[in-house]
């Protein structure tokens, strides 16, 4: 009995002893060690954020795959990380350890990132053929006069509008905003909202509403979006008449609404297009947000995905070599990348000249549109000046003095801001 | 006398050698029960260590340092951190708002699941039932919850499951979380809230309930004594001591909300435009999104200092595992 139990201690103990051997090896080997690193001297790890497309993820691998067939010596670790909510928090944790990623995808591109020396500058990675990519994304990956990221897709965002539902209630496509709050009312009837631009009924649209007057958000070194007082102004005016559509099942970036008809105009982006353009055949079109009045201009924010280096990598140099290869020279899988998974522009112009998915109809429009119109975040803009920003705007939406409470947050971004840059 | 003359006394009753035996044995018995709970304990309390106080310690650290895109400590900057916080008017509205959150959110679940821990308990047939399906919900994660709360029961089309019901008596479909005046968007938080927990401190209260000595109901109910007295008299003072611990673990829940207001709030970007926020929200997005670590440690320890506070006044006013006298 005694030696039994005795026996059943000492067991106890063994197999406790193997489970915690067991997790301490598990949790050191890394637990997507499978890159294809068969006799290659080199490993870079590339992170990606999850791409909701079929086929993406099989993508990536395959340009990997591609260029280690070119350069033997390089092999690529594809991981497929988090969604889109998840995936920036996971990145700047892992580059605060020694297990960063060499490569890695910017969503928001932060030049504080830049500033702080994470990032490593690419010119040489551009090379000649800086001049051939949209101007507006240079702008924005460029901290100090140096770029420090590439941009692999422009994810332009349009206002959609049903052409039918436009020709019934007699309007024509809105270019003021006046014309756009005047053509929301007249298209709400039973069951259609005129307008979505987010189940919030904010969205995007402070950010719109700024540029179209003419505003910028942040001018060198001074946030100025206080400024746009009168046209942010607007956005009680369109909330006045209740025709914009407000906490619907999916939310602006999914085309939902728009076809299921709920709105007759729908902010979303071009990855939309075609399930749009499924639904509803050629029953729609494009346009950039109206300018505010005679005196703005029509804008659209532009979005994508970028590519950065890792400044601490220790294999910078055939990092460098890898994004030149697949995102300047390969134009062929940056027509694949852009547009057989979703539906996004190339970011060189000439690449999405040769797209064949752009040379007609809405597709056309939007491209276009995204050349032309295309604006994007200031790269000093942090999540606590957009939280700031658009916590004014809704504000202002449910009746508070614009020029007062965008005056109040906008000398809280400054605070931000010159944190940012000392 | 001298101490040559007498020889050691080797004859006395009890031999010295068998004496120290069983010392000895109990003294290396009592050393392998040491090295025993050493060995069983030490990978917990060193995990424990590390991940927890190591990290709590650190982050205090950071707390008083300018941690932007780091945590390397090292550039301090006192209580600057701290002063940054507390003068920005969205955080204190936060503070603000969980608090009273708290005093409404608290009452309600206790009230609800005593009440159902009572009418189970009093339930003849089928209490197992009853007690799986009330428990059943405290299995689901908050953030799914949260979207069915969002997305089917209370969106804002015709077709949600509040405004089918509405239209039923005539109303027209409405907007649950982004109306604001009045605010309704509380019916969806607090209604969903309670769905989650009730169940699991109904359970807690029926094991409280089921200590509780028969002979003192038979007693009362000889006395003459309705339902409601027996309630008053015999069954809330003896579940004194589980409510007290139940009020404790309710209030730091509610303190630390976050999921579902997050994900009830949230609009595919950054939020901003949310009607109220807790200040875990505030939280998250300074330090995890806007990486400033140094700031996000002080707002922790600020939030643990309220509810440190909350907690301590709590056990002034009602007595945490006081004795029963």
């Amino acid at each position: 009995m005694t030696a039994r139990s005795a026996l059943s201690r000492r067991g106890f103990l063994g197999t406790s002893m193997l489970f915690v051997a067991g997790s301490v090896v598990a949790c050191s080997s890394d637990p997507q060690g499978t890159a294809a690193a068969n006799g290659a001297d080199v490993t870079l790890t590339q992170w990606y954020h999850q791409y909701g497309e079929e086929g993406t993820q099989a993508a990536v691998k395959r340009y990997a795959a591609e260029f280690t067939e070119a350069h033997p010596g390089i092999a690529i670790n594809v991981v497929w990380g988090a969604d889109v909510s998840q995936y920036e928090t996971k990145l700047n944790a892992a580059l605060l350890g020694d297990d960063a990623p060499d490569i890695f995808e910017l969503g928001d591109f932060r030049a504080e990132m830049a500033r702080k020396g994470q990032l490593e500058p690419l010119d040489d990675v551009y090379g000649a053929a800086k001049s051939g990519f949209n101007k507006a994304d240079l702008d924005y990956l460029t901290v100090d006069g140096k770029l420090y990221a590439i941009k692999t897709m422009d994810d332009i965002m349009v206002l959609y509008y049903r052409k039918s539902l436009l020709k019934k209630a007699g309007v024509t496509p809105p270019s003021t905003f006046a014309e756009l709050t005047d053509a929301a009312k007249k298209l709400t009837s039973d069951g259609t909202k005129g307008l979505f631009i987010g189940n919030d009924g904010i969205g995007d649209s402070p950010y719109l509403l700024a540029w179209s007057e003419g505003v910028d958000l942040i001018d060198g070194d001074k946030v100025v979006y206080a400024d746009a007082a009168r046209s942010i102004g607007g956005l009680r005016d369109l909330h006045a008449d209740k025709s914009v559509l407000l906490g619907f099942t999916t939310d602006w970036y999914d085309p939902g609404a728009f076809n299921q008809g709920a709105a007759a105009m729908q902010w979303c982006g071009l990855w939309a297009l075609p399930a749009v353009e499924k639904e509803l055949g050629d029953d729609f079109g494009v346009l950039p947000w109206p300018a505010y009045d005679k005196k703005g201009r029509a804008v659209a924010r532009l979005g994508g995905w970028s590519q950065a280096i890792h400044a601490r990598s220790k294999h910078v140099a055939e990092a460098k070599k890898y994004l030149e290869w697949l995102w300047v020279k390969q134009t062929d899988l940056q027509i694949d990348w852009a547009v057989k998974y979703g539906f996004h522009v190339p970011a060189q112009t000439e690449v999405a000249a040769k797209t064949p998915e752009f040379g007609k109809g809405a597709a056309k429009e939007a491209a276009r549109i995204s050349t032309e119109h295309g604006k994007s975040f200031p790269a000093e803009w942090t999540q606590a000046m957009q939280a700031g920003f658009i916590a004014a705007a809704a504000a202002v939406a449910k009746g508070a003095a614009p020029a007062r409470t965008l005056d109040k947050a906008q000398a809280k971004a400054q605070a931000d801001l010159d944190k940012q840059t000392v | 006398m001298t101490a040559t003359d007498t020889p050691p006394l080797h004859t006395d009753a009890v031999p010295p050698a068998p004496a120290a035996a069983p010392r000895r044995r109990r003294l290396s018995e009592r050393r392998a029960k040491i090295l025993a709970f050493a060995v069983l304990t030490a990978p917990m309390l060193i995990g424990l260590g590390i991940f927890r106080y190591v990290a709590i310690g650190w982050s205090f650290l950071l707390s008083f340092s300018e941690a932007r895109r780091t945590i390397a400590l090292g550039d301090w900057v006192g209580l600057d951190n701290y002063q940054q916080l507390l003068s920005d008017e969205r955080f204190r509205g936060s503070l603000t708002m969980i608090v009273l959150f708290t005093a409404l959110i608290v009452p309600l679940t206790f009230a609800a699941s005593l009440g159902l821990a009572v009418l189970v308990n009093r339930v003849r047939r089928g209490r197992a039932f009853f007690r799986t399906a009330f428990l059943l919900p405290a299995a689901v994660s908050y953030v799914a919850a949260a979207m069915i709360w969002k997305m089917s029961l209370f969106s804002g089309v015709p077709s949600g499951l509040a405004n089918t019901l509405g239209a039923l008596f005539g109303a027209d479909p409405t907007p649950w979380i982004q109306t604001q005046s009045p605010p309704l968007y509380w019916i969806v938080l607090v209604t969903l809230r309670l769905w989650l927990q009730v169940g699991l401190y109904m359970i807690l209260f029926i094991a409280g309930l089921q200590s509780i000595p028969r002979h003192l109901y038979e007693a009362a109910e000889l006395d003459g004594a309705g339902p409601w007295r027996t309630f008053r008299s015999i069954t809330f003072p003896m579940l004194r001591n589980t409510s007290v611990a139940i009020l404790l673990l309710m209030l730091i829940a509610a303190l630390q909300a976050f999921d579902e207001f997050y994900t009830i709030f949230s609009t595919g970007a950054s939020l901003g435009s949310e009607p109220v926020r807790t200040p875990l929200m505030h939280l998250y997005g300074v330090a995890l999104q806007d990486q400033d670590y140094g700031v996000g440690s002080a707002g922790a320890f600020l939030l643990t200092l309220l509810i440190v506070l909350v907690t301590l006044l709590q056990g002034r006013i009602l007595g945490f595992a006081r004795d029963k006298d």
